[in-house]
């Protein structure tokens, strides 16, 4: 009974208030816009990060002159390590192929070089999970005490800064994350608060007339939960929207063809919605509950 | 007051400070029996709407035991205000009508809270909106009513759930001698019917020539003045 006459004064309200109404919920969307934007794009980032990290190989230079039985016991050896995925060979025919395609119009300073002067190679995919930096360290350094090998190459230096750069990113992010969020609650909140201040009058004299206060409040209630739930959809279909004429713009040019968007896993897409009620829900109860009291 | 009935407002050693200043009402003993008809008068500033104002929780006392319809006010809880002022209705000096909301809207209002149906709303809310006068103007919103109209759609919405007991604050200020008598004439009727009037004024003529029992307040102290 309670919930129909609530429902019922809820529309009627929305009515009354629709301009006001409209007002919160732009408001409510905006600023999620503006984080669910940065929600997005810090995503991506992590994952254009995350899948450079996982191209960057290590390579393990046997010697030249190794016989050719004990290349699949080496395999064999650098397959069994912990956190390896995947490891190719490359003999000395395929690295000279690969040095001729290089070098393109230029081949001809390779006429007459033997085929076989460069060395054999192993190319190690890790997991960049288990193979943190220390790891991938040791893991050099273990390799390269072994009798065939030369020489283990693993892009130190890009490891080195890209292990740098994602953490300071993930610092930036999480700090900028959380001043979006704070900010948009706060302007949220004071915006909701202003809305039932502006209607003060009407809260006190439903009180005098005997109204309880969940009467009260069920209609204002029922409409922060519409505003919430709007807000949060705009906003996510707005980003949505964005997101999937980039994809199409990224699809269509060669130039990024590997780079790939994702949109927000739905964890953070139920996460947004759900705290967008909440933070309307519960800022209309607070901002009322100092007019119901008397 | 009949034998052994307990009265519908009671009062006793009442005061009422606000904040550190003055005592708006000082030491009130008063007892109102079930359908007696009280004015209560004073000049302005003698603590008349504060008396009322008490009556149904708007202020608490500074000290002092009142009793409504049986309910002590001392110990009710905020849950059970709206209870208590269901059973009171309360025509405000100042109306507090809703601005925007119809004259239909803003009676319904009362009858809405307490969980009546829609069309018994729609027929009762009528009915007493004619009975003030106001039948023709139903549907329009009650900033465009002039003084004396938003006065009596807060006498409508006061009397429209039919409550035991009635406060008028001067119900009567914003209107001429025909809308006065006819208001007495209501207010009259509704005691008839079983209610228990308190109606605060200062207008003499409204009780010079009563029955009624007539008590005066002066500086917020009480005085039995007919
Ligand atoms: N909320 C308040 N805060 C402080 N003082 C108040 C408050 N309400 C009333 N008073 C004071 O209490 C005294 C009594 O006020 P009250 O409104 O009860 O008078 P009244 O008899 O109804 O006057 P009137 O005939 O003009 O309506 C006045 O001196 C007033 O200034
Ligand atoms: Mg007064």
């Amino acid at each position: 009974m309670i919930i129909s006459i609530s429902l019922r004064r809820a529309l009627a309200d929305i009515r009354q208030h629709f301009p006001t109404q409209i007002m919160t919920t732009m408001v409510v969307s905006l600023s999620l816009l503006i984080l669910t934007f940065f929600c997005l794009f810090s995503i991506n980032l992590q994952h254009f990060v995350e899948r450079f990290g996982n191209e960057l190989g290590v390579v393990v230079f046997l010697k030249q002159g190794i016989p050719q039985e004990r290349i699949p016991i080496l395999y064999q050896k650098i397959t069994g390590l912990k956190g390896v995925e995947a490891v190719k060979y490359v003999s000395p025919e395929e690295a000279f192929k690969r040095l001729q395609s290089y070098l393109k119009d230029e081949r001809e300073v390779l006429e007459g070089v033997d085929p076989r002067f460069l060395p054999p190679s192993f190319e190690i995919q890790v997991n960049r999970a288990v193979f943190n930096l220390a790891r991938i360290k040791q893991v050099a350094g273990e390799i390269e005490q072994w009798p065939e090998v030369s020489k283990v190459q693993y892009g130190r230096e890009w490891i080195d800064r890209l292990e740098a750069f994602s953490g300071i990113v993930r610092k930036i992010v999480a700090i900028s994350g959380l001043l979006l969020m704070l900010t948009a609650a706060f302007v949220v909140a004071n915006t909701i608060k202003l809305t039932v201040y502006a209607r003060q009058e009407e809260l006190e004299i439903l009180r005098l007339v005997g109204a309880t206060n969940s009467f009260i409040q069920g209609p204002f209630l029922i409409e922060a939960f519409l505003q919430g739930l709007a807000g949060s959809g705009i906003a996510l279909s707005i980003v949505f929207g964005t997101y999937a004429y980039l994809e199409k713009m990224l699809g269509a040019s060669s130039m990024f063809k590997n780079f790939e968007l994702s949109f927000l896993p739905w964890q953070y897409v139920a996460a947004i919605i759900s705290s967008s009620v909440i933070l309307c829900v519960m800022g209309t109860a607070l901002a009322m509950r100092r007019f119901l009291r008397l | 007051m009949r034998e052994g009935d307990a009265p519908a407002i009671r009062l006793k050693g009442v005061s009422k400070r606000f904040g550190l200043g003055n005592l708006a009402l000082a030491d009130i003993d008063l007892e109102i029996a079930k359908g007696e008809f009280v004015f209560l008068t004073g000049p302005s500033g003698s603590g008349k709407s504060t008396l009322l104002r008490l009556l149904f929780c708007a202020e608490r006392p500074t000290s002092g035991e009142i009793s409504v319809d049986e309910m002590n006010i001392g110990t009710l809880s905020g849950a059970q205000i709206p209870l208590l002022r269901r059973k009171i209705g309360v025509i405000f000096q100042d109306f507090k009508l809703l601005n925007n909301y119809t004259v239909f809207e803003n009676v319904a209002l009362a009858l809405e809270v307490i969980g009546l149906r829609p069309d018994q709303v729609k027929k009762r809310v009528k009915q007493v909106i004619e009975g003030v006068g106001l039948g023709t103007k139903l549907n329009r919103k009650a900033v465009q009513l002039s003084g004396g109209e938003q006065q009596r759609v807060a006498i409508a919405r006061a009397v429209v759930n039919r409550p035991p007991i009635i406060l008028a604050d001067e119900p009567t200020g914003n209107l001429d001698n025909k809308r006065t008598e006819e208001v007495m004439l209501l207010m009259e009727e509704l005691n008839a019917r079983g209610a228990t009037i308190l109606f605060a004024t200062h207008d003499e003529r409204l009780y010079q020539n009563t029955h009624r029992r007539v008590v005066r307040l002066e500086d917020g102290k009480l005085e039995a003045a007919q």
